[in-house]
């Protein structure tokens, strides 16, 4: 947590100073990048416009964009919440795809029903298998003090496999060539807010989360007592927080937010259970967290920018033949320079 | 006393970061002297003697040791110059004895064998000589810290070293123990030493030391002969011109007023039988009852580590309870959780401020409501109230003192001093019918002492009661109505104020019951 994560508002020339970091890492990591992109040959002006402007130029890059930042910012706010509370939430895949897997079976067994009734159920599952997933660790930390690092990224392993067998034994879909299960009822699909691209409105919902995450971090007495747990666990248990019990609610809270982008993944994007499509945002998630240093306020900006690079490497490959690595790198070097501006600064 | 300096200091400077600890500062020391070196907390005299021992490097300045000019950069080159020091947290190995202990690090005669008798020997002869009474075989870790102490003196005296500091060494010492120290360190002069001895205890000074050096906010400010000094010109020195001597608490010679004086009849806290064990099973609390009465300060006294930081936890409900009962208000309380007793009204200062009562990243604010953050005006029970919370924020930063560019300064970014005061400003502004305050003054400089000791006070004459745990024999003194004395867990016996007796208190701190 930064200064100005709690009780913002109250600081704007802290916000200011806090945004320069992050001002001269960008600009950093792309001068470090460009050094690459000359060496290998490519035309480096032109290579920054389609990272930075693809997004902005076509209606479809535009739509790309909002529909990659939907996940991003979910699956930060996945990592985020649990770190406000110190704990490391490293299996935002897993929930994400335990999360869509309930509201696949959810949008399959009960096809029929119409939608203010499906659609509702079909999200609310993707939240609460979100939520469970993250629960077992949760759970065997709370119990037997298992340490969650360990235990979420061991859950991922778990969800591949169950996804595997969800998609080819379940609900199977023989006509494709890939783990994928039947569509789910019409009823269950998320309404479109563009219909050419197709802009689903997921991205309301993933808002909306935010939103809540943030009212509830900041404003509230529970909320206050994550980020004491965080500050300081043992000085927060003498002053009378259930620091256990905080541990257990950051980390379901965060597995919920994952199976939030589950659903929206299923009932937005796909309409079905698809293997692999937790893509890399877990670790683009973690990428944001970090970047944003926890702060939930940073967190939908940083996580609309990396959407932007997101979008941009694909047109860097299709366009320009510069591997989609490249913008991984500058992102990389983005999270460095951040994180060195903390070193710079404590001198 | 001869009038050649064996050591001199000029013009010190050291700062840490914008602080500057110590500006410009001198020190003179003479063979065969008892040096005291006076001042508050933060005045820069552990600092000052970190730099001769070779733990820092001054920024300026010059150390001459017999008339010679030398660079000092580290410990281990100090003693070759033949300077000791023995600091507040003793550095040993608890599973070795104390022979070995002493011995580490220099060379010994059977280094293959390892048979430490002749050491051994010349480590009881050292014992005896300077009436450092310790057996050099036991283990360290049985030893109680008065008598490591004596250890690490030892050590320095193995050392063959003739400029000899020691920093706060009475500190956790039974008065007994440290009329003893006294003698032991008059030997060591007589024997061609010379002695530092950094305290902010008036009283020892003039005991003790043959001259006195007082420095204040990183500066000198004066230097004088016993003779020349009296406590009132002492004072003066460690506390400027901005306290009243003479209607001080903690200087004054005639103690509390009347009023300060009434206890009330209805018991507040309860506490019978009580047991506390730690996490083997061990024994921590044994069978405690005491009570503690409406306008009542009961002191707990005792060296550091006999069970007070156990007592003052399970009394908060953070450590739990294994048998016995405890009262408060008439209700049984034990077993409670820590966030119902603080709503019931007991409010607590812990003793390791950082660890246990302190928000490193989060801002001042934040810091102020721990614990309170559930109660009106902060929160209405679903929602924050910022503005509130910040108001109150702004309110106790003007009355308690706190240093700090805002309420929304992350804290981290506080001194020790105005971390305390932070979590002083939380404890007293709480309407709390009992406070359990541990060692609520370490770590102030002198005249925020005054303060804590003034509203300690102030809480006694609105009725209320506190349990005033500190290892500062003096201030319990000084502001109990009756002291308790905690010895391996068990409370050896409490007086009343009438029968406040320095020596007694000190006979139980080490464990020798009398019967009454």
């Amino acid at each position: 947590m930064n200064e100005h994560a709690v009780g913002s508002g109250y600081d704007f020339k802290s916000l200011a100073r806090g945004l320069i970091p992050y001002v001269l890492a960008v600009v950093a990591s792309f001068a470090a990048a460009g050094i690459f992109i000359a060496a290998m040959g490519y035309n480096v002006p032109q290579a920054y416009a389609t990272i930075l402007f693809t997004s902005f130029r076509t209606p479809n890059g535009f739509v790309q964009t909002w529909l990659k930042f939907v996940p991003l910012l979910l699956q930060a706010l996945a990592f985020t919440v649990p770190l406000t509370a110190g704990k490391f939430n490293i299996g935002g895949e897993g929930q994400l795809i335990v999360g869509a897997i309930g509201a696949a079976a959810v949008g399959i067994l009960l096809a029929g029903l119409p939608l203010p009734l499906l659609l509702p159920a079909v999200i609310l599952a993707g939240i609460l298998f979100g939520g469970f997933w993250a629960a077992i660790p949760a759970w065997l930390l709370y119990r037997f003090g298992i340490n969650e690092i360990l235990t979420t990224v061991m859950m991922n392993f778990v969800s591949f496999s169950l996804i595997d067998y969800v998609a080819t034994e379940i609900w199977g879909d023989p006509a494709a060539g890939h783990p994928t299960t039947v569509p789910i009822g019409v009823g269950g699909e998320l309404p479109l807010l563009v219909a050419r691209p197709p802009l689903n409105s997921g991205i309301l919902l993933a808002l909306f989360a935010a939103a809540l995450v943030y009212v509830y971090v900041n404003r509230t007495p529970g909320g206050y007592e994550l980020v004491a747990t965080g500050a300081n666990p043992r000085a927060s248990r003498v002053f009378g927080i259930n620091v256990r019990k905080m541990f257990l609610l950051s980390l379901i809270l965060g597995g919920a937010l994952a199976g939030l982008s589950g659903a929206i993944e299923v009932a937005g994007v796909q309409h079905r259970l698809i293997e692999g499509l937790q893509s890399n945002f877990l670790l683009l998630g973690i990428i944001i967290g970090l970047i944003a240093r926890g702060n939930l306020l940073a967190v939908p900006f940083v996580a609309f920018f990396i959407a932007v690079l997101e979008v941009g490497a694909s047109a860097l490959q299709r366009t320009m033949m510069i591997p989609v690595e490249m913008v991984s790198i500058i992102e990389a070097l983005v999270l460095l320079f951040v994180l060195l501006s903390d070193v710079v600064r404590r001198r | 006393m001869t009038d050649q300096p064996i050591l001199e200091m000029k013009g010190v400077r050291k700062s840490f970061g914008t602080v500057v600890a110590l500006d410009n500062v001198s020190l003179q020391l003479t063979s065969r002297e008892i040096h005291g070196l006076l001042g508050g907390n933060g005045a820069g005299k552990t600092t000052l003697m970190n730099i001769l021992y070779g733990l820092y490097r001054p920024e300026a300045g010059e150390i001459a040791l017999r008339g010679e000019k030398v660079v000092i950069q580290s410990p281990k080159e100090a003693i070759t110059h033949g300077i000791g020091m023995v600091h507040q947290h003793f550095l040993q190995v608890d599973s070795y004895s104390v022979t070995q202990n002493i011995v580490l690090g220099t060379r010994l005669r059977n280094r293959f064998r390892l048979n430490l008798d002749q050491e051994e020997q010349r480590v009881r002869e050292l014992s005896k000589r300077f009436g450092l009474e310790v057996d050099p075989r036991s283990l360290i870790e049985e030893l109680p810290v008065g008598i490591r102490q004596r250890v690490e003196i030892l050590k320095a005296l193995y050392r063959g070293v003739d400029i000899l500091i020691l920093d706060e060494p009475t500190t956790n010492l039974a008065p007994q123990e440290v009329d003893s120290l006294f003698r032991s360190l008059r030997v060591i002069v007589e024997e061609g030493m010379s002695v530092v001895f950094i305290t902010h205890k008036l009283r020892e000074v003039l005991s003790v030391c043959d001259r006195i050096s007082v420095l204040r906010e990183g500066r000198n400010v004066t230097t004088l002969s016993r003779d020349q000094a009296s406590e009132e010109v002492l004072v003066k020195g460690m506390v400027g011109e901005g306290l009243d001597v003479d209607k001080s608490l903690l200087f004054s010679a005639i103690g509390l007023d009347q009023e300060a004086l009434q206890v009330g009849q209805q018991p507040v806290l309860q506490v019978e039988g009580l047991q506390v064990v730690g996490d083997a099973g061990n024994p921590l609390i044994r069978d405690c009852s005491f009570q503690v009465r409406e306008r009542e300060i009961l002191g707990i006294a005792g060296v550091a580590g006999n069970g007070q930081r156990e007592l003052a936890e399970s009394l908060v409900g953070v450590r739990p309870i294994a048998a016995g009962h405890v009262r408060f208000d008439g209700t049984n309380v034990a077993g409670m959780e820590t966030r119902e007793l603080l709503g019931m009204g007991i409010t607590y200062i812990p003793e390791d401020r950082l660890l246990d009562g302190f928000l490193p990243a989060a801002n001042v604010a934040q810091n102020l409501i721990l614990g309170y953050h559930r109660q009106e005006p902060y929160s209405n029970g679903r929602f924050l109230n910022w503005n509130a919370i910040f108001r109150e924020a702004r309110a106790l930063i003007s009355e308690y003192n706190i240093i700090t560019p805002s309420a929304g300064e992350v804290a981290a970014n506080l001194s020790g001093g105005n971390i305390q005061r932070v979590m002083l400003a939380r404890a007293f502004s709480q309407p709390a019918k009992l406070m359990v305050a541990h060692n609520p003054t370490r770590g102030l400089d002198i005249r925020s002492m005054e303060f804590v000791y003034s509203k300690l006070l102030e809480r006694k004459k609105q009725g209320m009661a506190t349990l005033f745990l500190s290892e500062d024999l003096d201030e319990l003194l000084l502001l109990c109505d009756r002291i308790a004395t905690m010895y391996r867990g068990q409370i050896v016996g409490i007086l009343e104020r009438s029968r406040f007796d320095k020596y007694e208190i000190g006979r139980m701190m080490s464990g020798v019951t009398t019967h009454e």
